[in-house]
């Protein structure tokens, strides 16, 4: 993974030293509220409903043991004993005091981490597959050009007051796991350049994004994003909270006048004062080597006795594990979705473990997906079950990647202060309703996406079922969408259906997965599969108790 | 507590840190030029008057005006007062940017809600002098100008990006 | 009559007026008449360097809140609802005795 040299420590020192200057400022009355929230938010600090929440910056999901062991303390020293991994692939903690921020950032420093632009009307975390340089199907691995973008977004002086937020995704593979569509700016990595999706988004105005550019040279990424970013600056829209996001300027303008004006714009701009040289995309290149792989041999038949031996680990094989570029390694994702607990949420003592068994088993190296998992990227195949033990002891094992059971919420009313609803106690009732092992392989992949607001921090649009909660005259009422997709087929979900009370869902949502069981041509049909050939009108009267 | 920084009486800061008088006059769409100049125009009556005019004059650029609209009247231009009606309005700062990237050498003024902490961005893009509402306006530019030493980006002022350095580009 | 609430400044958690002064516990939360509570208001307004944020939660005649803010003001006064299910916290919404008049 990307090292910092001397600039990056530097730079990280100095953004550090300045906001624990403004938090002196407020704590002594000099700054307002009103004057301290746009800075505090910069810096990934949210006043939620309980207490202040600190966002802090996963570049690109990207995590090393020692990165997730700090984690842990903070979580441990400063924090309730566990953190949130969120849709941003960052982590959130909850309940932190404002006095102790300069002193936490100073312990992000030291494992070269910070929570710079994870809020605020800036550019934000750029999002990437979580399988990035381990996945079969990639073929080219969009990190360094994660890292090229981090570096050139930081503190960027003429976009640090966008009209909204901005969000970048990047994806290297035949198979989008980056959801590149649903992203203000969606970049898809080919040898032969990048093709350049834009106005993408979910919130209040869904839209998918449209490909305005392609074969774009890497060479030129900075500058084009540039002057994509400029086009927006300047005519995006800032009288209307919901209506300022990039889709809604693409939209109006048109996709073909909107990259007409990009190109107009980028032809003005001295690209060699903007754009990366060569040789430097070539030196952040250089960071992300494959690891050195073990020359264990894979004793297939002591991996296949194991599985026989054990049901349990055999199901988290299947359903845990991701191809990888070599044979006898795989991708493990560690499900943070236990059944009856929070989406996303991780334990101090967890992150140690999941530190610790990244150090035996997988080079060091941990990922945060956007479904809110943690990915061990490579780990051959013959340590798997010592593996799997060891998360296992810890409630890190359950079998559910992909399934209906490893759900996406936002932290919804429970958390944040935004929220018209609680997400978590539903996706907690979801899962305890579908807690039967067999019962969700039998029912296969199948991705539910919970956002407590129209936000939709969750991703309900994209979700095969989305929950979007609702605030209907003080009660939480919550709408189901149908339909919905994040991969390389992106598709926007329906509502479909009356709004249902919280109680209401998890059956309604079980009476619909029956009907799938009951009308799938055969268990190689996927849910959506089913849902798009039979139609959401099919499955909309499941939905509600039968008269 | 102390006195919140935004209640200041606006300052006229230079980038160097020097407090200087404002000796411009902001025009309104009605008065006649006469001869207590010098005078900053509004955006409209600018492009509609300069044309005519002789001498230099100031213009007021607000968030939404097209910035490249002036060029052709450049020459007679010392001054563009950049108009920041409220902080979370960042176009400001691309139009100082376009304005250096078009050749444009006179001063550049942000005005209106300008506070300490935009101070950095507003250097980086092509600023020269400030209406800044803070108790210690020069202290305000020393620190915007001193506060960082690493740069990730190339934009209006000399500061070698990072990787400029790193490769010696 | 209404409740006062706020975020203290230094740690963010959530505050309760209790008529004299603040505390964590909404149990404590004084039911102010409204022009009390509307002059504490005022006065915590401008004392920025103590709490953030203060707002009133009116409540009804019958006990309970508004409806509008009732879940939330709810979860404020309780804490996260993780760990309740979905289905005991709707029952538990009934429950008013820190909100009644």
């Amino acid at each position: 993974m990307y090292v910092y040299d001397s600039f990056d420590h530097t730079f990280v020192r100095e953004r550090n030293a300045e906001f624990a200057d403004q938090v002196a400022r407020r704590l002594s009355g000099e700054l307002s509220e009103d004057q301290f929230k746009p800075l505090r938010l910069m810096n990934g600090l949210y006043l939620q409903l309980h207490a202040y929440m600190l966002r802090i910056a996963v570049p690109y999901g990207v995590l090393s043991s020692k990165q997730v062991r700090k984690l842990a303390h903070i979580a441990r020293t400063y924090d309730r004993d566990f953190g949130h991994f969120t849709t941003r692939q960052n982590l959130q903690f909850n309940w932190i005091k404002l006095a102790d921020t300069p002193k936490i950032l100073e312990e992000l420093a030291e494992v070269e981490m910070h929570a710079l632009q994870t809020s605020g009307n800036c550019i934000r975390n750029t999002t990437t597959d979580q399988f990035a340089g381990a996945a079969r199907d990639e073929h080219t691995d969009p990190r360094p050009w994660a890292e090229v973008i981090r570096q050139w977004s930081s503190i960027h002086p003429e976009f640090t007051f966008l009209p909204r937020k901005f969000k970048i995704a990047i994806t290297g593979a035949t198979k989008d796991r980056a959801a590149i569509r649903v992203h203000d700016i969606g970049l898809h990595a080919k040898p032969e350049g990048f093709d350049v999706y834009v106005g993408g988004g979910m919130g209040r105005t869904p839209h998918l994004g449209h490909l305005i550019k392609s074969g774009l040279p890497g060479e030129q990424l900075l500058s084009y994003l540039e002057a994509a970013l400029r086009v927006y600056n300047r005519y995006g829209r800032r009288d209307n909270i919901y209506k300022a996001r990039i889709k809604i300027l693409v939209s109006a303008l048109g996709p073909e006048e909107y990259a007409r004006q990009v190109e107009e714009e980028w032809n003005t701009l001295d690209k060699a004062k903007i754009d990366a040289p060569s040789a430097e995309i070539v030196r952040i290149q250089s960071f992300f080597p494959n690891p050195a792989f073990t020359d264990k041999a894979f004793d297939r038949v002591a991996f296949e006795r194991a599985q026989l031996a054990d049901a349990a680990f055999a199901r988290w094989v299947k359903n845990n594990t991701h191809a990888h570029k070599r044979d006898d390694h795989v991708s493990v994702t560690i499900s943070l979705k236990p059944v009856g607990l929070p989406p996303g949420d991780a334990s101090s003592a967890q992150m140690d473990v999941m530190a610790d068994v990244a150090d035996q088993f997988a080079y060091g190296e941990l990922r945060v997906s956007h479904e809110q998992n943690i990915i061990l990227p490579h780990v051959a195949k013959t340590d798997l079950y010592d593996l799997y033990r060891q998360l296992d002891a810890v409630n890190l094992s359950t079998a559910n990647g992909g399934k209906i059971t490893d759900m996406i919420a936002c932290p919804g009313l429970d958390y944040c202060a935004l929220a018209n609803a609680r997400s978590i106690p539903l996706a907690q009732d979801i899962s305890q309703r579908f807690a039967d092992a067999e019962l969700t392989d039998k029912i296969g992949d199948l991705q539910i996406k919970i956002s407590g607001c129209i936000n939709a921090c969750g991703h309900h649009h994209v979700g095969h079922i989305g929950i979007l909660g609702v605030d209907k005259q003080g009660i939480e009422f919550y709408q189901i969408l149908l339909g919905g997709r994040a991969d390389e087929k992106a598709a926007l979900g329906q509502i479909t259906g009356k709004g249902l009370s919280a109680e209401a869902v998890p059956a309604a949502i079980e009476r619909v997965v029956q009907l799938y069981l009951k009308l799938r041509t055969d268990e190689s049909e996927r849910f959506i599969d089913a849902l798009e050939r039979l139609g959401r009108d099919t499955f909309a009267e499941a939905l509600h108790e039968p008269a | 507590m102390s006195q919140l920084n935004s209640s200041h009486t606006p300052q006229l800061v230079t980038s160097d840190g020097d407090i200087i008088p404002d000796g411009w006059t902001l025009l309104s769409d009605e008065d006649t030029t006469g001869v207590d100049g010098p005078y900053v125009l509004g955006f409209d009556r600018a492009l509609r008057d300069l044309d005519g005019l002789n001498g230099h004059y100031g213009v007021r650029v607000n968030p939404a005006d097209d910035v490249r609209l002036l060029l052709p009247f450049i020459e007679k231009i010392t001054l563009i007062e950049v108009a920041f009606p409220g902080y979370r309005d960042g176009r400001g700062y691309s139009t100082a940017r376009i304005l250096r990237e078009e050749g444009y050498t006179g001063a550049i003024r942000a005005v209106g809600d300008v506070l300490r902490d935009q101070l950095f961005h507003m250097l980086r893009c092509g600023f020269s002098e400030f209406l800044v509402k803070d108790s210690d306006p020069a202290g305000a530019i020393t620190a915007a100008k001193t506060r960082f030493t690493t740069f990730y980006q190339g934009a209006a002022d000399a500061k070698r990006p990072a990787w400029a350095l790193r490769h010696n580009a | 009559m209404k409740l006062l609430t706020a975020n203290r400044l230094t740690d963010g958690l959530t505050l309760w007026h209790t008529g004299t002064g603040w505390s964590e516990d909404a149990a404590n939360a004084a039911r102010l008449d409204d022009e009390q509570a509307e002059t504490l208001l005022a006065e915590w307004k401008t004392r920025e360097t103590e709490v953030v944020a203060p707002y009133l939660i009116p409540l009804t005649s019958d006990g309970n809140l508004v409806q509008r803010e009732q879940v939330r003001e709810f979860v404020r006064a309780n804490g996260p609802t993780i760990g309740q299910t979905a289905d005991a916290l709707s029952q538990a919404h009934g429950r008013a005795d820190i909100f009644e008049s």
